[in-house]
């Protein structure tokens, strides 16, 4: 092992320590946009959306006035939330090798979109996305939902 | 004669009322506190998709351009359909924000080996190219085979294949760490056949560029 790499893998370590329960949930996703008021939830804490951030099962997406967030999850499924917006990455599974898939969205407020990915095509069934008074089933599909408080 | 209606007369425009404070005219307003709307919008191609909105009073179904399901809390969803202005007002920042649709190229090989096609071999040009389209890059490299051998074999000629792809988009110059190799060896068959069937057109890397 080189300096560099092992550079490297300390850097690694210190910026995954922080988060030590993200490590254990499976990665879902990038965030690939992100401006003004914009943030991931995990744990119970709000930090600053990065660009290239990795967003994993369980984490949160919130907006304040002005705030917009994009992402694109690991089976090109795409995301995006407008101003004072949230919503909830409750369960990510893409395992085409086993066969396993499933996906599940909470809106809990504020205006989102949704392009439906890999999970939706190869699993028909695996995708839930609720809000606060329905459920919707999707069968490959573009779709905005806004939630008001 | 007087002028009063009769008394019969009442319930029937106490229900007229009572259909108007409920009707859609004021479920229609998109902000209502409490409501969810859910509208169907068209995908990459202008194709429209389809939906299902329920819950335990009821269920609509989204399959046309702008239908639009509204849902308060504890009543059936209601159907109407939105505008483009309504899509626009509503939803503007959030599709500004959507990122770039994912590009997908299909790289075909020789039989048993981890050799591009010729054809393909060209293609590592055009996915570089889709690659540098995105501010933050991510390339998924998914190896697959045909029918025959081992699934233990198949998984491993699946990788090889994609790691073989891998090796060729860091030579043409796109940053290693932004790609991700698996292999899935016949679990996702782009011709479907019997096992043990030789056929070219199973034996690919899908490259997901996003």
């Amino acid at each position: 092992m080189n300096k560099s790499t092992l550079f490297a893998l300390v850097v690694v370590g210190c910026t995954v320590a922080s988060p030590a329960v993200a490590q254990d949930r499976p990665a879902a996703g990038r965030i690939k946009v992100s401006s003004g008021d914009a943030y991931v939830l995990r744990d119970g804490a709000q930090a600053p959306a990065q660009l290239g951030q990795v967003v994993y099962e369980s984490d949160g997406l919130r907006t304040g006035a002005g705030g917009k967030i994009g992402v694109t999850l690991n089976d090109d499924t795409r995301l995006s939330l407008g101003p004072n917006s949230e919503l909830k990455l409750e369960k990510f599974t893409f395992a085409p090798a086993d066969s396993n898939f499933s996906l599940v969205l909470k809106f809990i407020k504020g205006a989102s979109t949704y392009v439906s990915g890999r999970i939706a095509k190869m699993a028909p069934g695996a995708t839930r996305l609720e809000t606060p008074a329905a459920i919707i089933g999707v069968r490959g599909t573009t779709l905005a939902i806004n939630v008001t408080e | 004669m007087s002028n009063t209606l009769p008394l019969r007369a009442w319930p029937a425009i106490a229900a007229i009322g009572i259909l108007t404070a409920c009707g859609p005219k004021q479920i229609a307003s998109p902000q209502r506190p409490g409501q969810d709307v859910i509208v169907l919008l068209p995908d990459a191609g202008n194709s429209v998709g389809a939906a299902g909105v329920s819950n335990a009073q009821g269920s609509v179904d989204l399959d046309a351009e702008r239908e639009t399901a509204l849902v308060m809390p504890n009543r059936a969803p209601v159907l109407t359909r939105f505008s483009d202005a309504d899509v626009k007002r509503l939803f503007g920042d959030a599709l500004s924000a959507l990122p770039p649709a994912p590009r997908a190229f299909t790289l075909f090989f020789r039989f048993e080996s981890d050799e591009l096609t010729d054809q393909s071999q060209a293609l590592i040009t055009a996915v570089l190219a889709a690659a540098k389209e995105h501010a933050v890059q991510d390339v998924i490299v998914i190896g697959h085979t045909d029918t025959m051998g081992t699934q233990q074999a198949k998984y491993g000629l699946g990788l090889k294949r994609a790691l073989m792809v891998r090796n060729l988009l860091v030579g043409a110059g796109l940053d290693g760490s932004s790609i991700e190799v698996t292999s899935v060896g016949e679990l996702d068959l782009l011709v479907n056949t019997a096992d043990e069937t030789a056929e070219p057109r199973n034996r690919r890397v899908e490259v997901a560029v996003r």
